[in-house]
Formats: structure tokens, sequence, C-alpha cells
């Protein structure tokens, strides 16, 4: 298998180990940060075109209404520059569109409204400067390592005829290639949890955020009710990577699925060290009895 | 392991947006005797929280540590006064917000930091107009104590300090009525209450007042009763310079100082804000 392929495989553990750096976790295996790069990027590369059809059946659907939650914290208002990092196949960028959009609708009727007595004219020149900027300004950039998950966002952008405001950027998120002080939100959803160096990233995040923006992750977590706590187990590790087998051909991406969701730190400890990268006012509100969580922080 | 615990970044990192209080003092406007705090996040948030090693944040009303950043409620409290501009073209919002955050040169993003009903932001004006009446009793006692002014009899003095706090109204007349409805609101009732009775014994004491016969609660109730009876006058009138509700304002005062020669009892506290909304209910016992 792997060990033909490359030599440094071949070298004695311990070597290794000296060489690529300190032990980390892959799932429930230990193995060096390289490493662990390199299979979550090989996880993510095999699951992508299935990736939606088994975030339905994993989660019975109800991503979608921790992703709607999401950015109704947000309240993005029309003008607000959304960097989603790890945003892969674009489900909150699609979220943030619709939503400021929608503001921007609002926006647009109650400004007419004040204006009784407009003449036809008036009102159809009022339509056509606003029908070039119904998004009052905002733009989503996704940010995303996998290439394939890229493209996969990209096709159902274009599908779902998602083009203004959007862009598509192959980037790290522990070294994200953009400037300090440039986004008014950070979103990473369901992506942390992938990230080798949170640390780095959660740097990285304060680092493009203007003053005064926000920081948002949505991110699977603890649960604390014992008895919630043993169904979700059971759910997680029987029924999951079956339904990995079955429907995406995958057990072993979905055994890792699992495995990193118990690896990955409480809601607590991540509050921590969103504390830690310079964040104030950082709070969390779990959803479901704490399956799920939202971390939110600010750059003040 | 969880994952590995890299040491602290914070106490080297100087906050991006916290200013050094210094900054500030020039501009802290009221005085100590009228801080009306309210908590919009009581117990789940520890006041823990500023673990910058040499910049610790808490500053202490006379400012002992001067090398100290503004804490994240001050920042807050710049943030909702400059947001006051736009209340008249966005009303009572988190829009509002948003705007008062970009002309302090924050992200709009900012504006998440509050309710999106604009709970905060109305209650930070109600606190802010409170602390100026007390400045304006305060700075019209001393004028009294110094011999520079004539003590006003007590139905002038009441009228006058009803119609000033009302007056600072008038700018927001028109998203006013919204406001109020949010102050209802009973995650609001505690915090606006305790406003409204601050504001309320605040005048009484300014007012100085021994010669009438009413115990406190009763003051408390004349006094709220006559303030928000007041207040709902002055949403609907269209008068010029809402002459018609300092009309209004000096019948019901006359009232009540013809009903504390009746020896009259208004049972009250709890009820002073009902009583106020429905018009003071008078019996006359003897």
């Amino acid at each position: 298998g792997r060990a033909l392929l490359s030599p440094l495989r071949g070298a004695p553990r311990a070597l290794r180990g000296l060489a690529a750096g300190p032990e980390m976790h892959f799932g429930f295996q230990r193995v060096t940060e390289e490493e662990r790069r390199e299979k979550i990027y090989q996880v993510f590369e095999s699951v992508a075109k299935r990736y939606d059809v088994m975030n339905d059946s994993m989660t019975l659907g109800i991503h979608r209404v921790w992703k709607d939650i999401l950015v109704h914290k947000m309240n993005p208002s029309p003008g607000t520059l959304l960097l989603d990092v790890a945003g892969g196949t674009g489900d909150i960028a699609f979220r943030f569109i619709n939503y400021v959009r929608s503001v921007r609708e609002r926006q647009l009727q109650r400004k007419l409204k004040q204006h009784q007595n407009l003449s036809w004219q008036e009102i159809f020149e009022n339509y056509q400067e606003d029908k070039f900027n119904s998004l009052g300004d905002s733009q989503v950039v996704v940010c995303d390592i996998n290439r394939e998950m890229l493209k996969v966002g990209k096709q159902k952008a274009q599908h779902l005829g998602y083009s203004e405001g959007l862009s598509w950027v192959l980037g790290n998120a522990e070294e994200l290639p953009f400037d300090d002080d440039k986004f008014d939100v950070y979103t990473i959803a369901f992506g942390i949890r992938n990230v080798t160096r949170i640390d780095l990233a959660l740097q990285e995040a304060y680092r493009v955020l203007k003053p005064g923006g926000r920081f948002l992750c949505l991110e699977f977590s603890h649960v604390s009710n014992p008895l919630l706590s043993r169904l979700y187990d059971l759910y997680s590790f029987q029924v999951i990577p079956v339904l990995g087998e079955v429907i995406a051909g995958d057990w072993k991406s979905y055994q890792y699925l699992v495995e990193s969701i118990r690896q990955f730190p409480p809601q607590e400890e991540l509050k921590a060290m969103i504390e830690d990268a310079g964040f104030f006012k950082v709070d969390y509100e779990n959803l479901n009895f704490g399956i799920v969580a939202i971390h939110s922080g600010f750059k003040l | 392991v969880r994952c590995q615990h890299y040491p602290p970044l914070r106490a080297l990192q100087a906050s991006a947006v916290l200013r050094r209080v210094s900054d500030e003092h020039k501009k802290e406007p009221f005085t100590s005797s009228s801080q009306q705090q309210f908590d919009p996040h009581p117990a789940a948030h520890q006041p823990e929280q500023e673990p910058q090693g040499p910049h610790p944040s808490y500053t202490g009303q006379g400012g002992q540590e001067s090398e100290d950043y503004e804490s994240e409620e001050q920042l807050q409290r710049r943030i909702l006064t400059a947001a006051l501009e736009f209340v008249p073209e966005h009303g009572w919002t988190a829009e509002a917000i948003a705007e008062g955050a970009k002309t302090l040169g924050l992200s709009v993003a900012a504006a998440g930091m509050f309710h999106s009903d604009g709970s905060e932001l109305i209650l930070h004006f109600v606190s802010e107009c409170n602390a100026k009446l007390s400045e304006l009793l305060e700075k019209e006692q001393k004028l009294v104590q110094l011999g520079e002014a004539e003590k006003k009899p007590t139905d002038e003095f009441l009228r006058d300090a009803v119609e000033a706090r009302l007056r600072m109204l008038i700018p927001y007349i028109e998203k006013w009525p919204q406001a109020l409805s949010i102050l209802l609101l009973p995650r609001n009732i505690p915090s606006s209450l305790s406003l409204l009775t601050s504001m309320i014994d605040d005048i009484w004491h300014y007012a100085g007042d021994q010669s009438t016969d009413f115990n406190w609660y009763t003051r408390r109730a004349v006094l709220t009763g006559i303030y928000n009876t007041t207040e709902l006058v002055m949403l609907q009138d269209s008068t010029p310079d809402f002459e018609d509700t300092w009309r209004f304002l000096e019948n019901r005062v006359a009232d009540a100082m013809n009903m504390s020669h009746t020896a009259s009892q208004v049972q009250s506290t709890g009820e002073a804000v009902v009583q106020g909304l429905m018009g003071a209910a008078v019996t006359v016992s003897n």
C-alpha cells in the first residue's frame, strides 16, 4: 500500500516523528501534522460529490436548519462582506445571499413607501438604479482548501442561479490569502474540526476581520445530557458509517467524521481558544442540546 | 489529547478597537450620582474577561489606572450613542446601530453585539436622558444654593423638570411609540421600570419638598402618573412646540397639588406604571 509510494514513510516511526512534527489525532488514529492534512484532504476529495446528500441523510436534513440559524444569527445588513471559510459547497454563501437580498428588498419597499407622490417616471427610475444593486453591495468569498469541494460548489451555484456577489478562492484556513482588516464577518461551518492547527486558523480569522468584525463558528460539539449522549453515540458509531458505505461507498471517511467530532474540543474549551486569539464578547449557543454549537466573537 | 495547548497570545496583542481610557476621560459627561446601570446580560457572562496582562481593562470611576483600555461596555455605549443619530431615519433597530458602528470606524457586524430589536439602544437612550436631567437639576440646585436663583415652588419645579425631560424626546418623537412598545416587552420591563422609578425619585429628590402630606410611595405614584400620561399626550400632540402637552402637564400637576390638601392616598409602587397608564385614579378619603 502506501509504504511503497514514499520512502519517507518506510522510515522507523520514531525518526519520522521527529522529522515531521508532533503527533496529532486523525479521528481516533495518531498521526503527524502533515499526515493529518493529507488524510483530511483525501477524505473530502472522495466525499465531495456526495457531500450534500450525505449531510441530508446523516442529520435527517436538520443541518439545513442549523445553517439557517447561523445566518439568522449573523443578521447581515446589505453591504456586508462575508468570508466563508471551508465553505466548500456553498451552503452558507447561498443563504447569506438570499438573506441580504430580502433585507434589501424590504429596505427599498420602505424607501418607496415614504415617497407617496411619485410620478410613474420616478418610480421607474427607482427600480432601474436598484436593479443592479439587489444585494446592496454585499459580497461573499467562499474559501476552501479542497479543489474538489470548490468545484462542486461552483457547479451548484451555476445550477441554482447564484452569480452576483459571489467568489470562490482556493486557500488554507491556517494561512489565508487575504489582507488584514478586510471582512465584516468570518464564518466557518463544520470546517474548523478539520483544521489541523485551530489556533492558527483563529489567528488568521482575527487578522482578516475588520475592527468590529464578527467571528462565527458552527460546529459539532459536546452533549452533556447523559441519556441523549448515549443515543447520539449509538447513532454516530452504528448508523453513520453504514450510511456512508451505502450511499457514498465510503465507510472510512464517515468513520473519520464521527471520530473527529469526538476529538473536537467541547464548547468551553473552544470558547477559551477563541478568546486566546484576541476576540471579545465570545459566547456560544447550543443547538439540539449541544450536538451542534454556534460560537461567536468580535474583534474589538 | 484533544488539541495542543498553545500559550495565550492575548497579553501580547493590543486590542484592535478598545481605546485607551485616557482618551475617554476627556469625554465622559455624566456625573457619578446618575450612573443608572442596567445589565442586559445578567449572570451568564463573567466579568473576568479582560485578560491582557499589562492592560487590565476595568477602569474605576476615578480612572485610577490611566494605562487602562476601555471596557467592552464602554465601547458598546459609544456605539449606541453614535447610533442615536440614525434613529430618526431607521428607527430603533439593528440598522441604526450598524450605522452608528460605521461612524466609529467599526464594521457593521458590530451591531451583532446587541439584540436585533433595538432594546439596548432604547434603554441606553433613556439612561442618557435621565443622566442629562439629573445634571440639569443639579446645576439648578447649585444656583439656588449660591443664592443666584430663587427656589421654585413645588408645582413649578415639577412642571419644569418633567417638561425638560420630555423635550429630550422631541428629535425622536416619530419613532418613540415603537420604543415604548419595546420597553414594555417582558424581557425589558425590569430595566425600563427601574430607569423610570429612579428618574422620578431623582426629580423628587431635587424638588426637596417637605411640605406636602404625601408619603414617599404616594409621591412616586403621583409623579409617575403625571409623567406617563403627559408622555402619551405628547405622542399625539400636533400643536406648535407641543403647547397642548405643556398645558396638560400644568393641569395634572395642579390636580396633584390639590390632592395633597384633601389628604388622599394612592397605593402603589409596583402599580405606579399601570396607574400612570390608566390615568391617576384618585380616591378621596376623609
